[in-house]
């Protein structure tokens, strides 16, 4: 469990910080609360109950705190006590946070409030306790009687944190010239402070410059197996090994936050709801209401119309289906499936590291250590790791983390460094994990009439092989990154990407919760650093990259041409053939029935097909004649469904029309028939009610051809949009 | 449009099998909703005279050897049959024989009522569908029972139409399976001129076939030459102008693998049955090439596109999840229910549309909410694009960096001519220089930003010739820096002395796997193999099966053999090395490893845990067998602390779940039967 947390934020908010400090377009209030709402939000994004935060405002127009009758203690207001903060102390606290009109309000005498509060709150128990003060120092600090401050600090094991609007920093290169004197003084006194204490003393440039870098999150190692890696059976031969292990996670995927799905509240008109949307935050009942899935169940009935039957939740029990049969077990025979196994590690054999395969891997790895006060595994463990080390190999494993779970294979590999030693292992496949598909080889061709090429437009010539090897070379990353001390390093080790929908997500759930009617931020550049090669790099490689482009010789296939007039038919635009070369569109032309023209509705889309490839009438009529024919047979398709059975038949003859259409840039072909289709199923023309079918020409997505798909068209994507829905 | 609910049914017809390649996170389905990405199988299989006749030469003790070539390819298909609905539960299969003296037709034909009639010799065994238990039953029995088989099975006397035969396929592709994006006819012959002095007939075949390319049903040629009798299939006598290659009429054009199906042999003079041939042939094809993603341009270098297709060549096969099942009260045939879920608004229960719904995130205890629009733009990185940033050598990729399954790329045309030589070239510069890209990788519109390893992989061949694994790339998902775990801390460090190593060392070299790699082939899934054969044998009503033979369990007589003695030497080895160390750094371990001989009792009687020495100021170190034991006899387990039990069990590998009691019964369960043993 994670430790208890205690934070106060200390935050200035005296007349001086609604100045606009060395050009900053922001005051100097927004300016140090772009570093408090970072941190605040993410301690609330937590939803820790035992992460508390309280805040406290400095230079405020009232006083309010618990020793406000001292005079000393004027103009501090607590804003906010010690507590889990959720949604609406963001809200309170927004509006709290203003420049004030006020000039005086001692910094020192803040510290002891939010020490009060702490220690109020926190009594002895065990917690993390930190204090953090945001001032630009610009008021008189009273300097006397620190070293009982600085006591209590310590005493207490706070850590306090002092952040300045324009500090001097020396280490990270920031001087303000012509800095009034008492805050040069009050900068001395707060630096002083937090060097006796123990705390640190810093300029908000960068706390704010920190913050842009992504924060990762540390999660507690919990182990995924804890029991014996053996080699050999210990059960049967007295001559196995067996090593107490403990397995973690090595990788495991940071996931964003799932966003759930809500709908405006019964009592909220619509018109609201869509002005409504992004403020909802603001007010105390967001206005918005779950969604939740109701499911119902159906059953075959054929004797029920449309052929299916609603059946009960509670008539049902659980089974399995094999192919399309529905395969029952009761409840007592549940386990029957369960392939009985016990808890082991076993080492299978071992491999050869040179001859493994990176793409055998299918999941996230995992380490695995010698159990922790078990010294002998330990050492034993160690011994295996050096051994596979020294071989060049792997050992494969099987591994059941607990009874009855599935078996799995694991790779074993040996980690050594100075420190820390392991073995990483990572899930192979099995036999039913691989799907055989099959590919030409790359480096040569084998033709159809059985020979073996090495000279052929698809393979590399030496222009374009050399090309890419200079290129492959150039373009080198392991030395182009540049550490601290401006070493050459690698560019982009894995340490340093972070995940860009992780965080952005995460960055645009804050920046709304504080400003709900604002725009989203724009995505921090660390984020997306790593989505272009290096301009440097480029630059530096233009001409390598320009030959690469020259030998490479890639053409654009033009849009246009990508249909199946041109691609099926074959670059030279002559109908397919089979591998005899047999001249079937003759064939085809002799054949009595096709000559007629006429569709068969048992055989329509070939004929279509064939209608359209043979036709050579420039005036299109044969076509139109075509597109008429196959919509009266999808009509009749659909008349003589019983219930969806004719869909899937429906939907395919749409979409090979669809298709076809989109080869002679006659888009109101096909739109004019889906006007008139569309017509008919809602009027319940095409055997009663068939608005389901209208439901599948929506997810088929054969909605009326667009403009931006066709530039003859004239429907815009909303106007396409709108003619899916059924009103 | 409110009566018009979001059905999951009706989605998952079309996206199921896309949904199953694409990352659950990803919320959009983009282009690949647009065909239902199924595939359907039809055998056709040739009941001929030639075909049933058993070949002379069999060897009577391998019975396979024996089987008439209809039968083989019957016994292929049924093996199929079984196969595929595992690996793909929603693809459709059928069986069609022709030169059949019976003829039968789809049954209540309602749209033309036609019978039988309409194609003469052509008996639908099975109609295609998603395979019923019943199926499988059928066909097992067709293919174990020569009563039934010798009814159906009679060659007809009068050759049938193979115009007929291609066009009943095409009725059974149009109507059962419609809008499938891949339609395949499995065509198992010995003849290879139908038809051979009626050119009319011929071309009507011809006819029949290009409808056939046209519906978009692919044909697959499977043809058996007979060497006993001195007959080798010739393609080109009428075969050719059957079946279509994929690639335009071009001599050099490369020739699609899937056209190296060499004839299959009757007999089995080379040793391979005729069975195992057509299985291997049709194991090749079994499985559909369905491309992941294939509108994703991939980026060389600025200003250098190329286009490729994504496939998925290893993915974890999961048993399937449980449905509902109803009972009817009246009748014995349990039916699946299907369920469908409507959205309703949780305060009123009202049904809600799709357009209404707005995102939010859960945050202070409230919602942060964001309309759609807003959400996508945040969630755009960019249009798709697989773009290489830059090189680096394979050793910058470590082991560990892998958290998901890895996706195959090879070029395609499509959008890009010339980018087969250009992905060539840069898989054998990977390949030779042992580098590879690393990239930013998009791989669907709105999908979660990746940065990935593109690696080479070559071409592995097996001994007989074929090829095991396409050559190409490889895109390996990067963990980012929020991904990569710490391991625990305060990990002592106790390193293997060098003698330790040197044995150990000699035991890993006795212990190589054949030809030192994993071959996946060689481990079949046992948990999976035994969730269908049971599944299987509930569907058929058979009795439940022995537990089969688990080829994933080390081969424990060979390690000791091989090993035993250099382990024990290890033991001895590791126990002074042990003893060493505790000396030198005063400190006083749990003696944890039992190597072999240094064990004065059998491992198996006292249970497989090493015993623990309680130590003070080790709180860990938990319960020790003795105590458990003794307070197990006393019947006072339950002065156990949860925690305490927890660990315990877990070093057995036991069952730590549920409360207290539970905990204390799978104790009592261990001790009781150890006590039996």
């Amino acid at each position: 469990m994670a430790q208890k947390e205690a934070t106060v934020y200390i935050v200035d908010c005296g007349r001086s910080m609604g100045e606009h400090a060395h050009g900053r377009k922001q005051s100097n209030l927004d300016w140090a609360l772009e570093y408090v709402w970072d941190k605040i939000t993410a301690t609330v994004a937590t939803g820790r109950k035992t992460t508390l935060a309280g805040v406290v405002g400095l230079r405020t127009d009232g006083t309010d705190n618990s020793m406000s009758h001292d005079e000393d203690y004027e103009h501090i207001t607590v804003f906010q006590e010690l507590s889990q903060l959720l949604m609406p102390n963001l809200k309170k606290l927004s509006k709290d946070l203003v420049v004030s009109r006020t000039k005086t309000g001692d910094a020192i005498s803040a510290l002891v409030v939010a020490i009060q509060m702490i220690a109020t709150t926190c009594k002895k128990l065990q917690y993390i306790r930190k204090i953090v003060l945001i001032t630009d120092a610009r008021a008189f600090v009273q300097a006397d009687g620190l070293s009982s401050i600085t006591k209590k600090i310590k005493d207490d094991n706070i850590e306090l944190i002092v952040l300045g609007v324009d500090f001097d920093d020396l280490e990270y290169g920031f001087k303000e010239e012509g800095k009034d004197a008492t805050k040069a003084e009050n900068e001395e006194v707060l630096r002083t402070l937090c060097e006796d204490c123990g705390g640190v003393f810093g300029t908000l440039a960068q706390a704010i410059e920190e913050m842009s870098m992504p924060r990762v999150k540390s999660t507690r190692p919990v182990p995924s197996y804890k029991g014996l890696l053996t080699l050999g059976n210990p059960q049967t031969f007295d001559t196995a090994l067996s090593i107490n292990v403990e397995r973690y996670p090595k990788v495991m995927q940071a996931k964003p936050p799932t966003a759930s799905r809500f709908v405006v509240r019964g009592d909220m008109t619509t018109s609201q709801a869509a002005t409504d949307a992004s403020s909802a935050t603001l007010n105390g009942d967001d206005g918005l209401a779950a969604v939740k899935s109701a499911r119902t169940y159906q059953v075959e009935d054929e004797e029920a119309p449309g052929g299916k039957r609603d059946v009960e939740f509670d008539e049902l029990s659980k089974g399995y289906e094999y192919g399309r049969t529905a395969v029952h077990i009761s409840e007592s025979d549940r386990n029957v499936t369960t392939y009985e196994t016990t808890a082991s590690m076993d080492i299978v054999g071992f491999v050869d590291r040179a001859r493994y395969e990176r793409y055998l891997e299918m999941d996230r790895a995992c380490l695995i250590i010698g159990q922790r006060s078990d010294g002998k595994s330990t050492m034993a463990l160690s011994a295996l790791i050096h051994a596979l080390y020294e071989l060049d190999s792997y050992a494969v494993a099987r591994l059941v983390v607990k009874e009855n779970k599935e078996p799995r294979m694991l790779l074993l590999a040996p980690n050594i460094e100075p420190e820390f030693e392991c073995l990483y292992d990572i899930e192979l496949p099995f036999a039913e994990d691989v799907r055989s598909y099959k590919f030409p080889p790359l480096d040569r061709v084998v033709t159809v009439s059985g020979k073996t090429l090495t000279l052929h437009r698809n393979l590399p010539n030496n222009d374009l092989q050399t090309a890419m090897d200079a290129y492959v070379d150039n373009m080198d990353l392991s030395t182009f990154g540049k550490d601290a001390d401006g070493q050459e390093v690698e560019y982009a080790p894995m340490d340093e990407t972070f995940s860009p929908m992780l965080h952005r997500i995460n960055q645009v759930i804050k920046h709304r919760a504080i400003f709900p009617t604002a725009d989203p931020p724009p995505t921090s550049e660390i984020l997306i650093k790593y989505s272009h090669p290096p301009q440097q790099l480029i630059s530096q490689n233009q001409s390598t990259l320009n030959k690469l482009i020259a030998a490479a010789e890639v053409k654009k296939v033009p849009p246009k041409a990508r249909g199946k007039r041109f691609g099926r038919k074959g670059r030279n635009g002559e109908a397919d053939k089979p591998l005899s070369e047999l001249d079937v569109t003759a064939l085809l032309a002799a054949d009595p029935k096709r000559s007629t023209k006429r569709l068969d509705p048992q055989n329509a889309i070939p004929e279509f097909k064939q209608l359209l490839a043979t036709s050579e009438d420039e005036s299109l009529t044969e076509v139109k004649e075509a597109c008429i024919q196959l919509q009266t047979i999808i009509s009749n398709w659909l008349r003589h469904s019983v219930g969806d059975s004719g869909y899937g038949r429906a939907i395919e003859a749409l979409r090979v029309m669809r298709e076809e259409i989109l080869d002679y840039e006659q888009p109101e072909l096909y739109n004019g028939m889906l006007r008139a289709l569309k017509g008919d199923v809602l009027e319940g023309k095409l055997g009663g009610d068939r608005k389901d079918f209208w439901y599948q020409v929506r997810v088929n997505r054969l909605g009326l051809i667009r403009k931006s798909e066709m530039g003859a068209s004239e429907v815009g994507d909303e106007e396409a949009r709108e003619f899916m829905l059924v009103k | 449009m409110a009566d018009l609910p979001y059905r999951d049914k009706m989605a998952d017809n079309s996206n199921r099998a896309a949904e199953e390649e694409e990352d659950e996170e990803d919320e959009v389905v983009d282009e690949s909703g647009y065909k239902t990405v199924k595939d359907a199988v039809l055998f056709a299989i040739d009941v001929s005279k030639s075909m049933l006749t058993t070949p002379e030469d069999a060897d009577p003790k391998k019975p396979d050897t024996g089987l008439s070539p209809t039968i083989a390819a019957l016994k292929c298909a049924y093996s199929l049959m079984q196969q595929r609905i595992i690996s793909n539960p929603n693809d459709m299969m059928g069986i069609l024989l022709f030169g059949t003296k019976k003829s039968k037709f789809q049954e209540g034909d309602d749209e033309t009522g036609k019978t039988g009639l309409q194609y003469p010799h052509c008996y639908l065994l099975t109609d295609l569908d998603v395979p019923a238990a019943a199926d499988v039953k059928h066909l097992r029995n067709l293919v174990n029972d020569e009563g039934e088989a010798t009814d159906l099975l009679r060659a007809s006397d009068q050759e049938v139409s193979m115009a007929n035969v291609l066009f009943c396929a095409n009725q059974i592709f149009t109507t059962k399976a419609p809008n499938f994006s891949s339609r395949r006819l499995f065509l198992v012959t010995d003849n290879d001129s139908p038809h051979a002095t009626n050119r009319d007939a011929r071309n009507s075949a011809a006819v029949r076939a290009k409808d056939l390319y046209d519906l978009g049903v692919t044909i697959e040629l499977f043809p058996i030459s007979h060497p006993d009798r001195g007959y080798t299939f010739d393609r080109s006598k009428f075969y050719d102008d059957i079946v279509y290659s994929a690639i335009p009429s071009d001599p050099d054009a490369p020739a699609p693998l899937t056209t190296d199906i060499k004839a299959a042999n009757a007999s089995a003079k080379d040793g391979i049955s005729l069975l195992q041939a057509l299985l291997s042939s049709v194991a090749s094809r079994a499985a559909p090439r369905r491309a992941l993603f294939s509108s994703v341009p991939f980026e060389i270098g600025p200003g250098l596109k190329i286009s490729v297709k994504g496939f998925i060549l290893l993915k974890r096969q999961e048993p399937k999840r449980t449905s509902y099942i109803y009972l009817p009260p009246d009748s014995e045939k349990p039916q699946i229910a299907v369920g469908s879920s409507t959205l309703m608004a949780e305060d009123t229960a009202r049904s809600v549309e799709k357009v209404e719904i707005r995102k939010a995130f859960k945050f202070g205890g409230e919602t942060v909410s964001f309309t759609e629009d807003e959400l996508s733009k945040i969630r755009n990185f960019g249009d798709p694009v697989l773009r290489i940033i830059g090189f680096k050598p394979l050793s910058m990729l470590p082991i560990w960096a892998n958290y998901k399954h890895n996706t195959f790329i090879y070029p395609s045309e499509e959008d890009f001519v010339g980018s087969t030589r250009v992905f060539s070239a840069l898989q054998q510069k990977l390949l030779k220089s042992q580098k590879f890209g690393l990239a930013w990788f998009i791989p669907r519109r709105n999908a979660v930003p990746t940065l990935a390893a593109v690696y080479a992989g070559a071409e592995r061949i097996s001994d007989a010739g074929d090829q095991v694994m396409p050559p190409g790339l490889w895109i390996k998902p990067l963990p980012f820096a929020d991904d990569i775990r710490e391991p625990p801390a305060e990990i002592d460090l106790i390193k293997a002395s060098d003698d330790c190593i040197d044995k150990m060392r000699v035991v890993v070299q006795q212990l190589q796997l054949p030809k030192a790699v994993y071959d996946p082939q060689r481990y079949p899934n046992p948990s999976l193999q035994w969730f269908y054969r049971i599944l299987q044998a509930l569907a058929l009503e058979e009795d439940l099966p022995e537990q089969p033979e688990d080829k994933t369990l080390p081969r424990w007589k060979q390690i000791h053999k091989r090993a035993g003695q250099y382990v024990v030497e290890f033991g001895e080895v590791l126990d002074k090395a042990f003893a060493r160390w505790q000396k030198d750094s005063g400190r006083s371990g749990a003696p944890g490893v039992n190597g072999g001989a240094k064990r004065s009792q059998p491992f198996g009687a006292s249970g497989s845990a090493p015993k623990r020495v309680k130590k003070e100021g080790d709180e860990d170190a938990g319960i020790s067998d003795e105590d458990m034991r003794a307070a197990f006899t006393k019947n006072a387990l339950s002065s156990f602390t949860v925690a305490h039990l927890k660990t315990w069990l877990q070093g057995k590998g036991l069952s730590t779940t549920g409360k207290k009691q539970d905990l204390i019964d799978v104790v009592t369960g261990w001790f009781e039967t150890k006590r039996d043993a």
